[in-house]
Order: structure tokens, then C-alpha cells, then sequence
């Protein structure tokens, strides 16, 4: 029977990234693009789909193994596999169809003898740190076991050198990813917050553990200034809205967001300084020559930032669908790691759900984040009367060491500017 | 995705939800204590959760034909032997009259109540149950099918495998009413002239209790050289005395080879060194030869689970199988095959399956024969120790010097522990005597809790108890006991 070897596709940067998840078994008809195993790379967990159609026949990994791009995960029986496998290139709308679903040439490879999989059922999880010798009541190991401390590792402070709870708690503190100790910064000191009331321990999200270390590091990384401005979209939300209407109809939809990331590009453009990096030796600044945005998605494991590549040689229209599908893609837990990494700068927009202003944190190493809130009509002095106005609250927050207070005043008037009149997206 | 494979995915979609009739986020299959233990923790912890058992009963063997009726039975059969004992105290009974069919039916009533309060806490759980046998038919399909072969296919998020176990069996043993398991034993149809037990562990010396105390005389034959293995000979060696009296003979390093049933009775040939020349004949024979796991007849290769030879499913310390979002736990995971360790198991899948992050990390499970003197024991026993090199230091309190089990007319037991011979922590304990299985648990949590012989010593215990034999036992160890003689200054 013919069989191929799945490979772990181009990844980006990741080398060694460990498997956490191996969602098919021998056996399983798998489809292009079901996911066949999950990764976790420092930024997010990453699903690599199946290339083709066929049959799972052998896992080639087990959980906890590290691999790299190239690495065979999975031997997949194609012999069923023939006309019906060549998915269709679809109906021009679905660009991440075959280009962008990362894929390894199937190669295909005699059958030949291999190690059963039962034997490696055993050392197939993480090996456990085990308490059996440790100092510790079992109330400690219950709380050191949710919160993932080896108790192995810990001095007790406690009668006799016994664990407490404090001691626990205090290892938490200690080991909290890029806090703490570590930066000098003083800790937050535990509480019991059973004393004052009934309490539950709920785990954060696989994605909430990987991106809150991310923003705690630009946090105290990047000097944050925030300033803000407001657009008079009046216009353009009557032409956005025209646009919507054909869109609709056509399954997806025409959303401000498309206008945010144009409107970016053109302020970006004339001032590149702010579609640059810090180098790492701080003396100089790397401008980018291509224009990828980052664009905050909500989703219900938490926040995404998935990248649009190359806006400014999209229209509205591309953008606009690209939106919906990317968006979608994530809100289902699709994300491959090439979905985020690359971008120059980023938007997070509020306004679908409400607020006048909020300080967004830099996505560093960018150096500024484009914040918008909700719109709302007012009253506009256009020098002889007021003027019903659809203003939108716009804030930017920027790496002062980077960007200064007038260039970031500048580049907000210029996107404000570029959303007040939508024909200069055009230039 | 092409419109193709969307059409695809949705008809398989489809037809998955078509053919599931209940969808839950955790099934859990078996409801024994550690199956009901996870269900009912998994829906504490706000999962919809369907619980599914061969039986219309909750309970499993151990509340309806394990643990709980043979304690009903051995409860009544240790009345019976105290009042008889009572004669030396002055105080003489007339000959007790058994009405066996009111005894089996109030053991019945027991069960009854236990097992319809575990129905009720599954209703105010909203806890589903499924009666039938639940049979993997993929990675997130259950197949249960009931008694007339109808069945339904519950798709789940989650699974916790808590199908237990059942007695082994010997092959060559003829089908006869006469020869009973330990489910048939339990059912006390008869009071046997001459009773044979093939196994001397536990479960088939409990049931020697309860039957020659109502009247019959019993043989018992067990391959290993000792009864009860696993506890300590010392422990045993007491038991053995004090229930001599109940044995005609008790056939060491020997095994059942053939029996045939006859109308005078079972005749059983024996082959060994304690091994009678000829068949013997028997009223009953009870097979007590252990417990086999029933994770062959869980569907296992469908869901991709790993089972060993033996029947055991492989899991981690989190009581995850090789298949990440599938647990099991009890009987079906390994020894010991006791209820305490199946329910703090249940806890630790429930609580996975649940997303926390929940660990098996218990460092003792205690060990009751509810024989009469019961023995108990915990942690390391001596004969492990000295098999696994454990440098231990040893102390013992005979209840000799107990006022309260010389009060009770029963001194015969002692109570025994272990400590780490060089931080004095204590690492196991044995005890034999009357309550030894309530007695246990103040070693099993000291053994947790790390305390050394000092704090059990210093720790004030009531007196006259029979638990004050544990404090005094760690006064012993420390040279402080004022109870005994005095002891060689070390």
C-alpha cells in the first residue's frame, strides 16, 4: 500500500518545538488539513494539518518529543487516495487553500518494519516529578500539583524541614515568567483568599499562559506613551456600509478594520520610523520595507494576533475577506504559526464592543499599536454651526524610545485624516 | 477549505450527532466507587456527565456483592462469637437460632439503602445513568447496549474507565450450585457441613468467618506458603491462632488439580506438600483465587487504549491513558483492588478530565482483612522492607499491656509501626486485634503528614482506648514508654 510520511512543515523560527498533543490515532481517515498532531512554540500552540487524504497507519512521535520542520510525524496509507484527494482550488475567495497550508512534498517510502507503538505507550507523557520522598502534607502536593510546582526541587521552611504552603506559594511568585525576582521588580505577596471567602482555582488557557508572559515582557521592556485622536467617518461609513451590502451577499463582510489597516499603511508609509524595530543594540532603529499587520483577534481561549502580510498591495475587498476567514480560522483554534509572526505593527480594534479610550500594550518588538474604539455621532463646529459628526475614537500607543509625542500626534492625524477622506487611500 | 470538504466535514458531522443519542462532556463507565466517585466529582466540577453500569444499581461489587453485604454478614457472625465468648465472663447464651433467609434479606436491606442514596446524589447531580454494557466504538463513541441487545451510542469529550474487575476462575472447576465465587458465597443459600476455600487471601477467609461461625467446618487451601499474603506474618501468625478452631485442615504450598461434582458431594483432588492422598469430599467450595481486571472487554483497541497482558490499562500518575482524553481508574489500573484507592483515583481523572492538574500522590493505602481479630496495615510493611533493603527501625506494643483490650477479654492483638531509622518518620504500621481496620487510620494519616515517632508519642490519645496502642507504640520507639517494662537505654 502506498504510504507517505507527513513532515512537520516550515514553522517560522521554531526549532525543537515539543508535541503536546497527538489528536490521531492508527487507523483514523484523516482529510487535507484535519489537524493530525499540536505543537507549542513559546507564542502559541499550532495544529499541523494533514496534507493530503488517507488512512493514519503509524505515529511517529509520541508527546513530549521535540521536533523541527522536517521532522515525519505521522505515516499516512494514501492507497484510497486518488482522484478525490486533490482538493478543489476553490472559488478564488479562499487563498489559504493550498499555498499557505504548509506542506512537505508526500514522499512516498517502502513499508518496512518498525517498533511497535504499544511499547512506547508507557514513556509516552511527561514524566510526572514524583512526591513519594518529599516533606509535604497532602493538601502541599494537591496545591503544588495545580500549579505545577516540583516539589522535588523546594526547600521547606516548615518544622523539621517540612513544605508548606507558603513555601509553595512563594516558589510561584519566584518562578513567575519574566517577573519577579528575576527583574528586581518587588513581588506581589500571596494571599489566602479562602480566609475572606469561598474561592475557586480555574486554569488559564493554554493561550492565556503563552501570551501573558509575552505582554508582561513589553510591558516592562517598552517606555509606554499612549495618545489619542478621533476620525470623522461620516463618509466613509456610508460608502463602507454600499460595500457591506455586495459583500454580504457573497459571504463575508466589509468591516472598518479593512479601512483601519489601509488607513495605517498610508501613515506608516510616511513615517516609516514608526514600521521599524529597535535593534537589539538600541543604537539604531531596522525599518521595514513591507507592511504587515497585526490585527488583536478575540477568541474564546483568549486574545490572537493573527498577521495580514502585505496590506499595502491589498484593496478593501481582499482585505475584507481575508478578515473573515482569518478570523474564523482562529475563533476555531486553526492557527499555524506562520498566521503569527511577521508583522510591523498592530491593531486592536474595540469598537465592535464598546469604550471611549483605552492604552493598548506595544507588541514588541513593533513600537506602536493602533487602538480603535466605538464610534459615535456628535456634534462637530464646522466654523458657523454644529455638524452631526460620526467620530471615531482612535488611540495609539508607542515606544517612546522609538516614537516621540509629535511624530505620534503626527501619525494619528494622518490616519484620522486618511479615514476622513477615503479617496486619499487610493493614492 | 474547498466547498467539497466542507460538504464532508458537515456530513460526517452529521452524521456522528445522528447516530450519538446522548452527548456528554465525561462518560464514565462502571459505576463502583471509583466510577461513581469520578462522576459525581466530574459534575461537582460543572461537567455533563453520564455515568454508565451493567447493573440498574449503582454501587458495583463492592456495594452489592463486596465490601458492604459481607460486612452485614461478618457484623452478625462477630455478635455470634461474642456472645459465645461471654460464657468465660460468667455470662452464658443459649445457642443462637438462624434464620438464614431473614439474614440474607436484612444484608439485602443494607445494600438496598446504600445503593438507592447513590442513585439519589446522582439525580441531585444531574447525573445521567445509563444501564448496560459500554463498549468503546472510537476515540469519542461510546456503545452501550442493554440487556435485549438494543443499544445507544453516547459520544463524549472525556471518558474515565472505572470497569473494575471480577473473579478469577479455575478452568477446571465443574458448574455446580455448589461451587461458588465469592458473589455466590455472599448469597448464603446454605450452611454447608464441610466447606472447602481455595485461596487464602482475604476475601476467601472473610467468608470462612461468616460461614463457620454459622456452623460449617472449613478446609482452605492456598498455593503460597502462607494465608493472607501480602500482610505480615506476625499479623498473621496472631489471626491464625485465635481461629485455629474454625479449620479442619489448612493445606499450605498446595493446589486444587481436579474436582468432580458427585451426588454426595464435590470431590476435590489436591496436589502439593500439605496435599491429602485422596479426593476430598465437600457440601460447598468457595473459589477465592483473586481478581482479574476487565479491561479486555472495555473495546479498548477502538478507542486506542493501552491493556496489558493481563488485562490492566496502562496509566499515568494522573490516571491518563495512553490516549490523552481518556482515564481509568481502580481495579481495571492495577493492585491493590480496593474501593478507598478506586475513589480517590475517580477524584484525580474527575478532576483532569476537568481540566485542573490533579495527581495520584498518595503514599499509603491501607490494607483491611475484616476477619476476627481483624489486621490492618499501611505504607511499608515489614517484609517489603526488609525485601527492598529500607533501613527501618521497628516498634511494637503488645495489647497485653492494652487495660482496654484486657477489658474487652481480647489481649491478643498488637499494634506494630515502622520508621525511617534515620529521621524517625514513621513509613508504615500493621495492626492485629479487635477494630484494627478503625484503627489504621490515625497511622495512614500520620504516614501522610510525614510525623515522626515524637509527634505520634506526644500526641495525647484517650485512655482506655485500644487506639492509645498507637501512641504508645511510638513511645516505644522513642524509649518513653512508661506502659511496659522498662526498655534497654539506647
Amino acid at each position: 500500500m502506498p504510504l507517505v510520511d507527513v513532515r512537520v512543515p516550515n514553522i517560522g523560527d521554531f526549532d525543537n518545538v515539543p508535541v503536546v498533543e497527538i489528536q490521531v490515532k492508527p487507523g483514523d481517515e484523516v482529510k487535507p488539513d484535519d489537524p493530525l498532531i499540536t505543537l507549542e512554540s513559546d507564542k502559541a500552540a499550532m495544529d499541523v494539518p494533514s496534507p493530503q487524504r488517507g488512512k493514519v497507519s503509524e505515529i511517529l512521535v509520541s508527546i513530549g518529543d521535540k521536533v523541527s520542520e522536517g521532522s515525519a510525524i505521522i505515516r499516512l496509507d494514501v492507497s484510497g487516495d486518488d482522484s478525490k484527494s486533490e482538493p478543489k482550488s476553490g472559488n478564488g475567495k479562499s487563498h489559504e487553500a493550498r499555498d499557505e497550508t504548509p506542506s512537505q512534498p508526500a514522499k512516498a517510502i517502502p513499508p518496512e518494519p518498525v517498533s511497535s507503538p504499544p511499547a512506547e505507550a508507557e514513556d509516552r507523557s511527561l514524566p510526572a516529578p514524583d512526591f513519594g520522598l518529599v516533606h509535604a502534607s497532602p493538601s502541599v502536593r494537591r496545591i503544588a500539583r495545580e500549579l505545577g510546582i516540583d516539589l522535588t526541587k523546594l526547600t521547606g521552611t516548615g518544622e523539621k524541614g517540612r513544605i508548606t504552603k507558603d513555601d509553595v506559594k512563594r516558589q510561584i511568585a519566584r518562578s513567575e515568567p519574566g517577573g519577579g525576582a528575576q527583574t528586581g521588580i518587588p513581588e506581589i505577596p500571596a494571599q489566602d483568599f479562602a480566609k475572606y471567602g469561598p474561592v475557586e482555582t480555574k486554569p488559564m488557557s493554554r493561550l492565556k499562559k503563552l501570551t501573558g508572559p509575552n505582554l508582561h515582557r513589553s510591558w516592562l521592556n517598552v517606555p509606554h506613551v499612549t495618545n489619542a485622536d478621533e476620525a470623522d467617518i461620516t463618509d466613509l461609513e456610508d460608502y463602507r456600509k454600499g460595500l457591506d451590502e455586495t459583500a454580504k451577499a457573497k459571504g463575508y463582510r466589509v468591516t472598518l478594520v479593512a479601512f483601519l489597516l489601509k488607513s495605517a499603511v498610508s501613515a506608516l508609509k510616511e513615517y516609516p520610523d514608526v514600521n521599524s524595530s529597535l535593534a537589539p543594540t538600541k543604537d539604531a532603529l531596522i525599518l521595514k520595507r513591507y507592511y504587515n499587520i497585526g490585527v488583536a483577534v478575540d477568541t474564546p481561549d483568549g486574545l490572537v494576533v493573527p498577521v495580514i502580510r502585505d496590506v499595502d498591495r491589498k484593496g478593501i475587498l481582499e482585505l475584507s475577506q481575508e478578515l473573515t476567514s482569518v478570523s474564523a480560522r482562529m475563533r476555531d483554534g486553526k492557527i499555524t504559526p506562520t498566521d503569527i509572526q511577521g508583522s510591523t505593527f498592530s491593531i486592536s480594534s474595540l469598537g465592535g464592543i464598546g469604550g471611549t479610550t483605552f492604552t493598548p500594550i506595544v507588541n514588541a518588538p513593533e513600537v506602536a499599536i493602533l487602538g480603535a474604539m466605538r464610534s459615535k455621532m456628535q456634534p462637530v463646529w464646522d466654523g458657523s454651526a454644529f455638524q452631526p459628526r460620526l467620530m471615531l475614537p482612535l488611540c495609539l500607543s508607542y515606544d517612546h524610545r522609538v516614537v516621540d509625542g509629535a511624530l505620534a500626534a503626527r501619525f494619528l492625524r494622518k490616519i484620522c485624516g486618511a479615514l476622513a477622506d477615503v479617496r486619499q487611500l487610493v493614492l | 477549505m474547498s466547498t467539497e470538504q466542507n460538504r464532508d466535514l458537515e456530513s460526517s458531522l452529521e452524521k456522528s450527532d445522528r447516530e450519538a443519542e446522548h452527548t456528554c462532556d465525561v462518560v464514565v463507565i462502571g459505576a463502583g466507587p471509583g466510577g461513581y466517585s469520578a462522576a459525581f466529582r466530574a459534575a461537582d466540577l460543572g461537567a455533563k456527565t453520564i455515568l454508565v453500569d451493567r447493573w440498574p444499581v449503582l454501587g458495583g461489587v463492592c456495594l452489592n456483592i463486596g465490601c458492604i453485604p459481607s460486612k452485614a454478614l461478618l457484623h452478625t457472625a462477630f455478635i455470634i462469637d461474642a456472645t459465645r465468648n461471654m460464657t468465660k465472663q460468667g455470662v452464658a447464651f443459649a445457642e443462637p437460632q438462624i434464620d438464614l433467609g431473614k439474614l440474607a434479606a436484612h444484608k439485602d436491606a443494607v445494600v438496598k439503602k446504600l445503593t438507592s442514596g447513590l442513585a439519589s446524589m446522582a439525580k441531585t447531580r444531574n447525573v445521567t445513568t445509563i444501564q448496560g454494557t459500554g463498549v468503546f466504538a472510537d476515540p469519542h463513541l461510546l456503545r452501550v447496549t442493554f440487556d435485549e441487545g438494543r443499544e445507544t451510542i453516547v459520544r463524549f469529550e472525556k471518558a474515565v474507565v472505572a470497569s473494575g474487575s471480577e473473579p478469577a476462575t479455575l478452568p477446571f472447576m465443574p458448574s455446580d450450585p455448589r461451587i461458588v465465587d465469592s458473589t455466590g458465597a455472599l448469597e448464603l443459600h446454605q450452611i454447608p457441613k464441610k466447606m472447602l476455600v481455595i485461596g487464602g487471601g482475604i476475601i476467601g477467609l472473610e467468608m470462612v468467618t461468616v460461614y463457620s461461625t454459622l456452623g460449617a467446618r472449613i478446609d482452605v487451601v492456598e498455593v503460597l506458603d502462607g494465608l493472607m499474603p501480602g500482610a505480615d506474618r506476625d499479623l498473621v501468625g496472631v489471626w491464625q491462632k485465635v481461629n485455629a478452631r474454625r479449620f479442619d485442615r489448612v493445606m499450605l504450598k498446595t493446589k486444587v488439580v481436579a474436582a468432580e461434582a458427585k451426588g454426595d458431594g464435590i470431590h476435590v483432588t489436591f496436589e502439593g506438600e500439605n496435599a491429602p492422598s485422596e479426593p476430598q469430599p465437600y457440601d460447598m467450595v468457595l473459589v477465592a483465587v483473586g481478581r482479574k481486571p476487565n479491561g479486555k472487554l472495555i473495546g479498548a483497541d477502538a478507542a486506542g487504549i493501552s491493556v496489558d497482558q493481563r488485562g490492566f490499562v496502562l496509566v499515568d500518575k494522573q490516571m491518563r491513558t495512553n490516549v490523552p482524553h481518556i482515564f481509568a481508574v481502580g481495579d481495571i489500573v492495577g493492585e491493590p483492588m480496593l474501593a478507598h484507592k478506586a475513589v480517590h483515583e475517580g477524584h484525580v481523572a474527575a478532576e483532569n478530565a476537568a481540566g485542573k492538574s490533579s495527581y495520584f500522590d498518595a503514599r499509603q493505602i491501607p490494607s483491611v482483612a475484616y476477619t476476627d481479630p481483624e489486621i490492618a496495615w499501611t505504607g511499608v510493611t515489614e517484609g517489603e522492607a526488609k525485601s527492598r533493603g529500607v533501613a527501618y527501625r521497628k516498634a511494637v506494643f503488645p495489647w497485653a499491656a492494652s487495660g482496654r483490650a484486657i477489658a474487652n477479654g481480647r489481649d491478643e492483638g498488637f499494634t506494630k509501626l515502622l520508621f525511617d531509622g534515620e529521621t524517625h518518620r514513621i513509613i508504615g504500621g500493621g495492626i492485629v486485634g479487635l477494630e484494627a481496620g478503625n484503627l489504621i487510620s490515625e497511622v495512614c494519616l500520620a504516614i501522610e503528614m510525614g510525623a515522626d515517632a515524637m509527634d505520634i508519642g506526644k500526641t495525647i490519645h484517650p485512655h482506655p482506648t485500644l487506639s492509645e496502642s498507637i501512641g504508645m507504640a511510638a513511645e516505644v520507639f522513642e524509649g518513653i514508654c512508661t506502659d511496659l517494662p522498662p526498655q534497654k537505654r539506647s
